[in-house]
């Protein structure tokens, strides 16, 4: 049966929506797996070690698993630094590290690894060589199509490993060392002043036709609109996947879940499923096109 | 302290030459297909011209670094191992490789072909770097563009074992690279994949009343006054409206630019400086290599006397995208 990861949460929230969140998702939710760390920017506010210690005591008893996932570009001392406390905690807790940065492959070197989707794992050799440093689980970059996936995923290998697909939610497309939120305020990235904390979301970014087409989370860029894989439902076993991952937004969270758990289920015909999360989704539209092969912003119909 | 290398780009033999002739201390260049991240049609090098490009660099005294900057195929991965052993064979002085799975076969099967790593490897930070050096034995990391001069200083206090190598002038990549999706989400075409960001036949020019506009994959990139000088459209380079205004929401266009800065990047320890560029022409190549040929030659003459002398600084603009420069990440208040 494939599970159900809530990626690690990408925008501003703050240390105690952010705490509400986890426990929602931890006790409200059929999720089996929770993300949890800061990828994009070392300069927010977010939980604490003693946090994420507190939340992984109390998640623990709901069978659930937590995932500390690691900065997904890496600069300062400061940040490697942070690094190596992530990885003590992880060993302290026992829970897996996601990397999204070779720094946090480095750091975590031997430790039980998730390679994030921010880590460039191509083709099946790449693969090969991680598991040798302890990755055991790998979440496929945003932009591969399902023939590259079943690639890799049908590969010959010595020790498993599981896969997991981005499934749903705004793309994380890139970083830079530049802070495009802090630019939109005319602001530079040493003097913030934390405008990533008014937007829950992102900040949306169109086209001057009013396309929307990008959202600008700090360092990051994203889609603008929110892909989909709900209408490939059925080709995701076949395929090889074990995980898929949801990411975090600020609304609709719990029924987003539930509508992927139903259709994973049978339970739930991909078709309806679509249009019940279209509601979610303020009835904008999806995109999914990286799966199909296509520019990551189509939509491709089944 | 050893002097700092002048690394020119080059897409072909001419330009190679063009290179050598404009005093590079070094060259690189690609093989003619997918395995390296400047997959132009008409750019690159065949298996011929490379043995020619290597003995025409060595004949001057001058090193031949050999690119193969992109991921190796699901399914296809023979391209890539073969790329390997030829560079090999060639004795190239290295090789720049980007994917953990070829470093892990150029280092075991040819562990006399120093390695470099490449751009698109994101390697920004000592742990990452550390991480490379502890399995593949990289003798240089080039590094992505966005650590500012004094990160740059830091990071070779901490790694006396691996040079660095940055970029000194040429097109900007805004994003950290190797890890940009934004080509592949509008025109379905990948760096990381298929070697190419931003292809020509994604691209579309409009002329609306006097306005010309430009779009990749359909959307619309920038819209240009008459008399307005257009960039070719990239996602990066973008004018967008965000937050109620219409601005280049990442990066204006324009090119990097480090003359101003150079003692202190030179000062940081860098052992090459490279010139972005591949696709540019022989003249772009000769000029731009002849002027930091001068810029550096005149920061060692004497470093406390260095200035930018405005005839490099007019020659420059004239081979550059617009005429626009920056500093880039180097300067922290870009960021």
């Amino acid at each position: 049966m494939i599970q159900i990861a809530i990626g690690p949460v990408l925008f501003d929230w703050g240390r105690s929506a952010l705490k509400a969140f986890y426990r929602r998702m931890a006790h409200e939710t059929p999720a089996d797996i929770l993300y949890l760390g800061e990828v994009i920017c070392s300069k927010r506010q977010g939980l604490s070690l003693e946090d994420v210690a507190e939340l992984a005591r109390e998640i623990k008893p709901t069978g659930k698993e937590l995932v500390l996932s690691t900065l997904g570009l890496v600069m300062s001392d400061a940040e490697q630094e942070d690094l190596h406390r992530l990885k003590d905690l992880a060993i302290a807790l026992d829970l897996k590290i996601e990397a999204n940065d070779m720094a946090g492959i480095g750091a975590a070197e031997g430790h039980r690894l998730v390679a994030g989707p921010h880590v460039n794992v191509y083709n099946p050799q790449t693969l090969d060589f991680l598991q040798e440093v302890g990755v055991e689980r790998m979440v496929f970059p945003v932009e591969l199509p399902e023939s590259s996936i079943r690639g890799i995923v049908s590969a010959p290998r010595a020790h498993p490993v599981a896969f997991e697909l981005f499934a749903h939610g705004k793309l994380p497309l890139t970083f830079s060392a530049r802070c495009y939120t802090a630019r939109a305020f005319k602001l530079s990235k040493a003097n913030c002043q934390y405008k990533c904390g008014d937007f829950p979301d992102g900040m949306v970014t169109r086209t001057q036709e009013g396309e929307g087409l990008l959202t600008m989370n700090g360092i990051q860029t994203m889609s603008e609109k929110v892909h989909t894989l709900i209408a490939d439902v059925p080709r995701l076993a076949p395929l090889g996947i074990d995980i898929v991952r949801i990411s975090p937004q600020s609304q609709h969270m719990n029924d987003i879940i539930a509508i992927w758990r139903q259709t994973l289920d049978g339970e739930l015909a991909p078709e309806e499923a679509l249009t019940r999360l279209q509601r979610c989704n303020n009835d904008e539209p999806f995109c999914n096109g990286y799966f199909h092969g296509q520019p990551g912003m189509a939509f491709h119909r089944a | 302290m050893k002097k700092v290398e002048v690394l020119a780009p080059a897409g072909n033999l001419p330009s190679l030459r063009a290179a050598v002739d404009n005093g590079a201390d070094a060259v690189y260049f690609g093989f003619r297909d997918a395995t390296n991240a400047r997959n132009f049609e008409g750019l690159n090098f065949s298996e011929s011209e490379a043995a020619q490009g290597i003995a025409h660099a060595r004949g001057h005294g001058v090193k031949a670094n050999v690119v193969l900057n992109t991921f190796p195929q699901v399914g296809n991965p023979e391209p890539w191992y073969h790329a390997v052993d030829v560079a090999a064979n060639l004795k190239a002085d290295a090789i720049i490789l980007a994917n953990a799975a070829m470093l892990k076969y150029c280092h075991e099967r040819h562990p006399q072909l120093p390695i470099h790593l490449s751009v698109q490897a994101s390697a920004s930070n000592a742990e990452a770097i550390r991480f490379y050096k502890r399995h593949f034995n990289i003798a240089r990391v080039i590094l992505p563009r966005v650590l500012t001069a004094p990160e740059i200083r830091r990071l070779h206090d901490k790694l006396e074992d691996v040079e660095l190598e940055v970029f000194a002038f040429g097109g900007l990549c805004v994003m950290a690279e190797g890890r940009c999706h934004l080509s592949s989400f509008v025109t379905g075409v990948s760096p990381n994949i298929e070697g190419v960001c931003s292809p020509a036949r994604a691209v579309r020019f409009e002329n609306l009343n006097g306005k010309l506009r430009t779009r990749l994959g359909g959307a619309l990139i920038a819209e240009y006054q008459e008399g307005e000088d257009a960039a070719y459209p990239t996602i990066c380079k973008g004018r967008f409206e965000a937050n109620d205004r219409v601005y280049h929401v990442m990066e204006e266009p324009g090119s990097l630019n480090i003359l101003e800065i150079l003692p202190q990047v030179i000062e940081s320890g860098v052992a090459s400086l490279k010139i972005e560029g591949r696709q540019r022409t022989k003249s772009y190549v000769a000029t731009v290599t002849k002027t930091l040929r001068q810029a550096v030659d005149s920061y060692y003459e004497d470093p406390s006397a260095y200035r930018v002398k405005p005839a490099w600084v007019r020659t420059l603009n004239a081979t550059s995208e617009g005429t626009t420069h920056t500093l880039g990440t180097y300067e922290e208040s870009w960021q």
